[in-house]
């Protein structure tokens, strides 16, 4: 991890300074979202049995359908209670894996924004659901 | 031949030693999972302390705070978390 780093001048930076560029920080750099990957760790994890498995994918094709009912117009469920559903969601999974599968968990963590991003754009989640 | 049937005893009394805890943790891990299940659904149980297998994929279990729910896979491939009595 990039940690943002101090930069004190030294008196030879001071008789030359040269135009440095600022380390890069883990807030500049976009996190690549493997989406692929990440469903293979779900459903390869040891850490949530199967029945949860089957029950979690029951409740992400409910958020699916309420976003692609949204988009359409179909119903009066606000985007800020879509956030809501899909915290709740992604908390409730992060609560299945965090104990057992701290690799996965922080996969998840690491990608949170990412996925919100592609559902939250009407026409990244069209391509999604596609 | 009496050392042959202690033999064959032995040998069973080992396989029974591994194949139990097995099938222990297997139960375990069912009443885990099924706890997660009616977590997951938002409903009351806290923990699942036993569970009836009444067919493939459908349990009735009941739960540390004495709730008891029927949990099945419907024909549409959901997992349903019905309250029993």
């Amino acid at each position: 991890m990039n940690a943002p780093v101090a930069n004190t001048p030294t008196p030879a930076a001071k008789t030359t300074p040269a135009p440095t560029k600022p380390p890069a920080t883990a807030a500049d750099s976009p996190i690549p979202l493997d989406l692929v990957a990440l469903e293979k760790q779900l459903r390869a994890t040891k850490a949530i049995g199967v029945f949860s498995k089957i029950a979690l994918k029951n409740q992400v094709d409910d958020l699916m359908k309420k976003f692609r009912e949204h988009y359409q117009g179909r119903t009066k469920t606000t985007m800020a209670e879509l956030r809501q559903s899909y915290d709740l969601l992604m908390m409730k999974v992060l609560t299945m894996v965090q104990d057992n599968d701290k690799n996965l968990a922080a996969a998840i963590v690491s990608s949170r924004a990412a996925i919100w991003d592609l559902l939250a754009d009407p026409v990244k989640f069209a391509a999604l659901d596609a | 031949m009496k050392k042959h049937i202690q033999l064959f005893l032995q040998s069973i009394l080992v396989a029974a030693l591994v194949v139990m805890p097995s099938l222990a943790a297997d139960d375990e891990a069912l009443k885990k999972d099924l706890t997660s299940v009616i977590a997951l659904q938002g409903l009351p149980c806290g923990q699942v302390i036993t569970v009836k297998t009444q067919a493939e994929n459908d349990y009735a279990v009941t739960c540390k705070d004495q709730n008891k729910y029927h949990i099945y896979l419907n024909d549409k491939g959901r997992v349903v978390v019905d309250k029993s009595k």
